[in-house]
């Protein structure tokens, strides 16, 4: 891997105004586009349901692959289990649905505290390897924790629950999932953001050049990774509360699987590991190639094959993925970088 | 009690064969190789289509599958891993390149074949015999003695051929190794190759011994993973003393709490053997 914070040449001081002006102009104009959304009923007619719908997985996406690019890309650590807090919120939503009456939309965000506290302690855990070893821990986690919920009967085993509809009108029904999962994507965004422009992210990126080094800078690596790894538990398992709830039910097959994992970490690679708009390009990219796969194919296998051809040839020729090879080149248009 | 652990022994030999190929590959050329399960599931269904078609044997698909399993490897590894050589962090680079192959293996054999459970059924399948008063199944026994053969035949080509000394040369330091002369690109693209023979042979064993279907990889991966973590990755020794005592383990723990449980034994002693002793028993410690 070569990092996306190597700068060939001069350091890049970007000159603050004239670019942070067209960066915030961007931001805006993608935040004024994500509140209108919801007002387009009267254009698209019949149709809206499915905007809102697609809408709604697109945002899931950038959360997902976001908050992976907090461990996987800034600090260089690649985890294939981190659906699991996915999941994990999933379920604690879904379950306080069932059993307490608790509306998931006001469960979510201690879903992402719950979720937080569970990254520290599986981080601690994890984070001891490092390399291989740590990908092998992870996928150990994703397929213990499938394991645990196939064969829990309280959460209905491989059946799951079914969670009561919500009581919304039916024109209608779509938006409060989507206006949920927006605040949750552009939470995780910022956060992403925040952390890209702070010492924390100054040491996670340094850590993972050189471990030794950061180490022997005075860095304490492994608290730096352990908060990165919580860090990026929290928007997970919030966008698993909404996701469950806008499903209608929860089930292993829905948040445990390695495909989600695959999808999740492909979609940062695709557009950049690293890098801050990287992980948002790569999932709406990704969700327009899935929702075109599958209008060809239909939802066969095939979608699979797509998903692993598109990992296998990101991974020889654009390892560094888009915002990253345009940067390379010199050619990243000031809009998309935000780093 | 001793009827559980013979159970367990009888697979654990089927382990080491799987087990052998995949640490093999990281030896060599320190890849961990996630599609190491989806390429023991194409020869399964090799040996299925040979089985149902001209009813052949599965030990006799092996002369098949072999084969064609080590020319998919060699070219597998000659069209995607150079590639990579020079990344600074090769290792991790293989391993999302492997799950990437992983993922097309199961989507086409999805597609071709459907989710169906599969398995042949040669007679000695279901058979056993008693020795004293323990019950020891035939097929599986079968089984564990060819896998040995084998592991025995891939150590022995290890430890007196020209090319099973290049290949151990690759495994101790790859930059001594092209110092010396070997030829690091045609000795790893023929390791790569037999590894996934080895994957190849414990398909066709695979196909009478369990239910197959294509997205099974994923549990087998994650269990041959855990097998060669406790062996010290990259020991073929370990690889195969690792196998039979967690297939011993994994035998104990579904006669105690039943079926669905054994397969975390596998995943708990990968999580707590990375912790304690990430080397593994007969692991190096700079192999992790």
């Amino acid at each position: 891997m070569v990092d996306a914070v190597t700068h060939d040449g001069p350091p890049a001081e970007v000159p603050l105004h004239g670019s942070s002006r067209s960066r915030l102009w961007f931001g805006l104009g993608l935040l004024a586009f994500l509140i209108l959304l919801p007002l387009s009923r009267s254009l698209v007619g019949g149709t809206f349901n499915y905007v809102m719908q697609m809408a709604t997985i697109s945002l899931m996406w950038v959360t997902l692959a976001t908050s992976w690019n907090l461990i996987g890309g800034y600090a260089g650590y690649i985890s294939l289990g981190n659906n699991v807090f996915f999941g994990v919120g999933g379920y604690l939503a879904a379950a306080l649905l069932v059993y307490q009456g608790w509306s998931p939309f006001l469960v979510a965000p201690v879903a992402g505290l719950v979720g937080m506290a569970l990254g520290v302690v599986v981080g601690l855990i994890t984070l001891r390897t490092r390399g291989p070893a740590f990908i092998i821990a992870t996928i150990a986690l994703l397929l213990m924790s499938t394991l645990v919920f196939n064969n829990w009967e309280l959460v209905g085993g491989t059946n799951g629950l079914s969670l009561p509809l919500p009581a919304f009108s039916r024109d209608w029904v779509r938006v409060p999932f989507y206006v949920a999962m927006a605040v949750i994507a552009v939470g995780s965004v910022l956060l992403s953001w925040k952390v890209a422009h702070s010492k924390l992210g100054l040491g996670l990126r340094v850590l993972a050049q050189d471990e030794t080094k950061a180490e022997v800078l005075g860095i304490n690596t492994r608290r730096y990774k352990v908060i990165a790894y919580s860090l990026s538990a929290i928007f997970p398992a919030m966008a698993g509360s909404i996701w469950g709830y806008s499903l209608t039910y929860v089930r292993p097959s829905v948040f445990f699987t390695i495909a989600i994992a695959a999808q999740m970490v492909l979609m940062a690679i695709i557009g950049g590991r690293g890098t801050v708009a990287g992980p948002v390009l790569g999932a709406v990219l990704l969700v327009g190639v899935n929702e075109l796969s599958v209008a060809r194919f239909g939802s066969s296998e095939l979608n699979i094959v797509v998903t692993g051809v598109i990992l296998v040839v990101v991974l020889i020729f654009f390892p560094l993925g888009i915002v990253g090879s345009l940067r390379q080149h010199r050619r990243l248009p000031r809009f998309l970088d935000w780093d | 009690m001793i009827q559980t652990i013979v159970l367990g022994l009888v697979l654990g030999g089927v382990y080491a064969l799987m087990a052998s190929g995949l640490t093999l590959l990281f030896g060599v050329m320190r890849i961990v190789n996630l599609a190491h399960g989806a390429f023991m599931i194409i020869p399964a269904y090799i040996a299925y289509f040979l089985f149902t078609t001209w009813g052949v044997d599965p030990f006799v698909s092996l002369v098949v599958t072999m084969p064609t399993m080590f020319l998919v490897g060699a070219a597998v590894y000659r069209f995607l891993f150079p590639r990579l050589e020079g990344s600074d962090r090769y290792s991790e680079m293989t391993v999302l390149l492997t799950f990437g192959l992983a993922l097309v293996i199961e989507g086409f054999l999805g597609y071709f074949f459907t989710g169906i459970f599969r398995s042949t059924t040669p007679s000695y399948a279901t058979e056993a015999f008693l020795l004293g008063d323990i019950i020891v199944p035939r097929g599986q026994l079968y089984a564990s003695l060819a896998s040995l053969v084998l592991i025995l035949m891939l150590w022995l080509f290890l430890r007196f051929t020209k090319m099973g000394y290049a290949i151990q040369a690759l495994t101790q330091n790859r930059t001594a190794a092209q110092i010396v002369g070997v030829n690091v690109r045609r000795v790893s693209t023929v390791s790569f190759g037999i590894g996934i023979a080895l994957a190849g042979a414990a398909g066709s064993l695979l196909s009478y011994l369990f239910t197959f279907y294509p997205g099974q990889h994923w549990q087998w991966i994650a269990l041959l993973l855990s097998l060669i973590v406790l062996g010290g990755l990259g020991s073929l020794a370990g690889a195969v003393v690792g196998s039979l005592l967690l297939a011993v383990l994994s035998a104990l723990v579904s006669s105690w709490l039943g079926a669905t449980w054994s397969p975390l034994t596998f995943y708990l002693a990968l999580f707590l053997i990375l912790l304690v002793r990430p080397q593994g028993l007969f692991g190096t410690q700079e192999a992790v």
